[in-house]
């Protein structure tokens, strides 16, 4: 050892000490990193220190054609990457004037909501384990490999799918895939009362996470709060209700809220969705049955594919809250500028920051994966 | 605590060797063998995700694929830890963590670079933030290809290397102790001429027994300068270096 380890550090007199939260630390959702203050266990100040994820990705899609930059977006958000696929492909179609089927919207809504189910089991497991109940996240996970399976039998990738494509998708669901699809939904119900069991009238979760990391409805709104969060904090809104896409007019779901806003609220609304979800997926199967046709209209050529100057927006909602893509086209066959507006960068960095302040130290974790925010799309 | 502190320009032997498998004796060969033998069925995965290939970990561990089965779990800490898996692309920030958290790690231990990201770049081959290749910084035992590796995969990959372990192949960690200069010399290009970390390779290559011509040279000089600057530098020590001095002559 270096004698500069066994300096005796002169601390300021003073009870309140410095701790680096993170990045090597299992309760920390991915590779992220807290400053926090603290007096005894009760936090003072929290200082977001992210930085560890950086790709350059806005950058890196600015060198590469428009549709090669199909396999570089679903690496943005890692648990829940559909949306990103989907926002995308969408600011391309707008961009271009691409005309979506109508079996590839179905087919698109299908894979939305599958990824959305994953997502909030993936949550679902790391949230109680980061309260020590390390039997949720073992179901949680063991649960959302079944979905997984499905992804890899449409799509050849259990994580990163590359599926959707700008004007449809990349090709058409395969024999009775519908039926596995039907057969896990009833597993997942099956299920669902003992998930309830297990986590939501768990006497441990109730008492550690009622009031804790509270938003209220005036805050959340003011710091860009948005998707489960928000609802959580009792605003029902929900990007496929206003401003509806592909085909979710046709669609009946509810939008599940609650009012307190804390670590519990959030749980509750994202157990409400993975049952709307389950709703959503057996009308759009039924659907799926009766609708034959292509699945995804004419392309150019991909590596001479110049797409008209312009500029689109696009929003989706994914299982974090509003994902939105800002294109540019100067009528080349790269992008010319895009801008990725993911919901994690507000609920790590500001929201995070200010919600942890007066909590305690035990609590960072939980509060962390209960606002469900993904370290790789904060950093980008 | 006098003799933890290092003098400056102290006498040591140049280079030293651990004995090889041939040349040790019989008892020690099979106690040798042995000890590789329960490493090889204890490994500890210090619980740190680098990029995607964290999200394929969870399901590898837990109740499909069930690594601890074959004696692998997640550690905390990484003093307690065997095997490090660097799971996906690499940021100049990151690395710096993944090589203190390394070094902080005892011997033997064990490397497994997960993805394309760690062999040549990968998806981010011209990224401006990532590291390409990162058996240039550490060495690594093995790679998994693809984007993303299969649990599958990262069971096989974990299984080959239980193999090498027990096979006593497995070695290259030694590569960090008998190589340090031009490892330190890599990573200086990358963060910059200041860059040290507080673990004393070069002490625990004597100690290990894997001090070669290649463990010092002109980039580990500099971090001697910086001893001698940092002794300087905390007025506590001095009494301590002066006595420490005052012993040797």
């Amino acid at each position: 050892m270096r004698p500069e380890n066994y300096s005796p550090v002169q601390h300021p007199p003073s009870h309140e000490y410095e701790l680096y939260f993170g990045p090597n630390h299992p309760g920390i959702e991915g590779n992220y990193a807290i400053r926090v203050r603290l007096n005894g266990d009760v936090i003072q100040e929290a200082i977001a220190d992210g930085g560890y994820l950086h790709r350059g990705f806005e950058k890196l899609m600015e060198q590469r054609l428009w549709i090669q930059n199909i396999a570089l977006v679903p690496r943005i958000c890692v648990p829940d990457p559909v949306p990103m696929e989907e926002a995308y492909a969408r600011a391309v179609e707008a961009l271009g004037g691409l005309e979506v089927p109508e079996r590839a919207q179905w087919i698109r809504v299908m894979m939305l909501e599958i990824s959305r189910i994953c997502s909030h089991l993936f949550t679902f497991g790391g949230n109680a384990a980061t309260i020590g109940l390390y039997t949720n996240m073992f179901w949680g996970i063991s649960m959302r490999d079944l979905f997984l399976d499905l992804f890899e039998e449409i799509t050849g990738a259990r994580i990163y799918h590359m599926y959707i494509t700008p004007g449809g998708v990349r090709r058409d669901l395969p024999e009775g895939v519908l039926d596995r699809l039907e057969a896990t939904l009833d597993e997942m119900e099956r299920r669902t009362p003992e998930f309830e069991d297990l986590f939501f009238d768990n006497a441990v979760v109730i008492k550690r996470a009622r009031g804790t990391g509270v938003i209220s409805l005036r805050d959340a709104l003011a710091w860009g709060v948005t998707g489960p969060n928000l609802r959580g904090s009792g605003l029902p809104s929900d990007v496929r209700r206003d401003d509806p896409y592909l085909v979710y007019p046709d669609l009946e779901f509810d939008i599940p809220t609650e009012v307190e806003g804390d670590a519990l609220a959030r749980m509750r609304v994202r157990k409400a969705e993975v049952v709307q979800s389950i709703r959503i997926l057996r009308q759009v199967i039924e659907r799926l049955r009766g609708i034959e046709g292509p699945i995804r209209c004419p392309l150019p050529n991909p590596l001479a594919w110049n797409i008209p100057a312009g500029e689109a927006y696009t929003r989706v909602e994914s299982s974090k809250g509003e994902v939105g893509f800002f294109a540019v086209s100067d009528g080349g066959p790269k992008p010319y500028r895009v801008h990725v507006r993911g919901p994690s960068q507000m609920h790590a960095v500001q929201v995070l920051e200010r919600v942890l302040k007066g909590g305690r130290l035990e609590d960072v974790a939980q509060i962390m994966f209960s606002l469900d925010a993904c370290p790789p799309e904060v950093d980008r | 605590m006098n003799d933890q502190v290092p003098v400056v320009g102290e006498e040591r032997p140049e280079t030293c060797r651990a004995p090889d498998a041939e040349e040790r004796s019989l008892w020690r060969r099979v106690m040798d063998q042995f000890a590789d033998h329960c490493r090889s069925r204890s490994l500890f995965v210090l619980h740190y995700c680098t990029g995607c290939g964290a999200v394929e970990l969870p399901p590898t561990i837990t109740s499909r694929f069930d690594m601890e089965r074959v004696g692998v779990s997640p550690m905390v800490t990484p003093r307690q830890a065997d095997l490090l898996l660097i799971t996906g692309y690499l940021s100049v920030k990151t690395l710096k963590r993944v090589i203190l958290s390394y070094e902080q790690m005892q011997s033997p231990k064990y490397v497994l670079g997960f993805g394309s990201c760690t062999i040549n770049g990968g998806m981010y081959w011209n990224s401006y933030a990532t590291v390409k290749r990162l058996d240039q910084y550490i060495p690594v035992d093995g790679f998994i290809a693809g984007c993303m590796p299969r649990p599958e995969a990262v069971q096989q990959v974990i299984l080959d290397l239980m193999r090498r372990i027990d096979s006593g192949q497995a070695n290259a960690w030694r590569d960090y102790y008998l190589d340090y200069d031009t490892y330190l010399g890599r990573q200086a290009a990358l963060f910059g001429e200041e860059w040290h970390t507080p673990t004393d390779v070069v002490a625990e290559a004597r100690h290990y027994g894997y001090f070669g011509p290649g463990t010092t040279g002109v980039h580990t000089a500099r971090l001697k300068n910086y001893t001698e600057w940092a002794l300087n530098q905390i007025p506590e020590l001095l009494p301590e270096r002066g006595r420490n001095e005052k012993a040797r002559t």
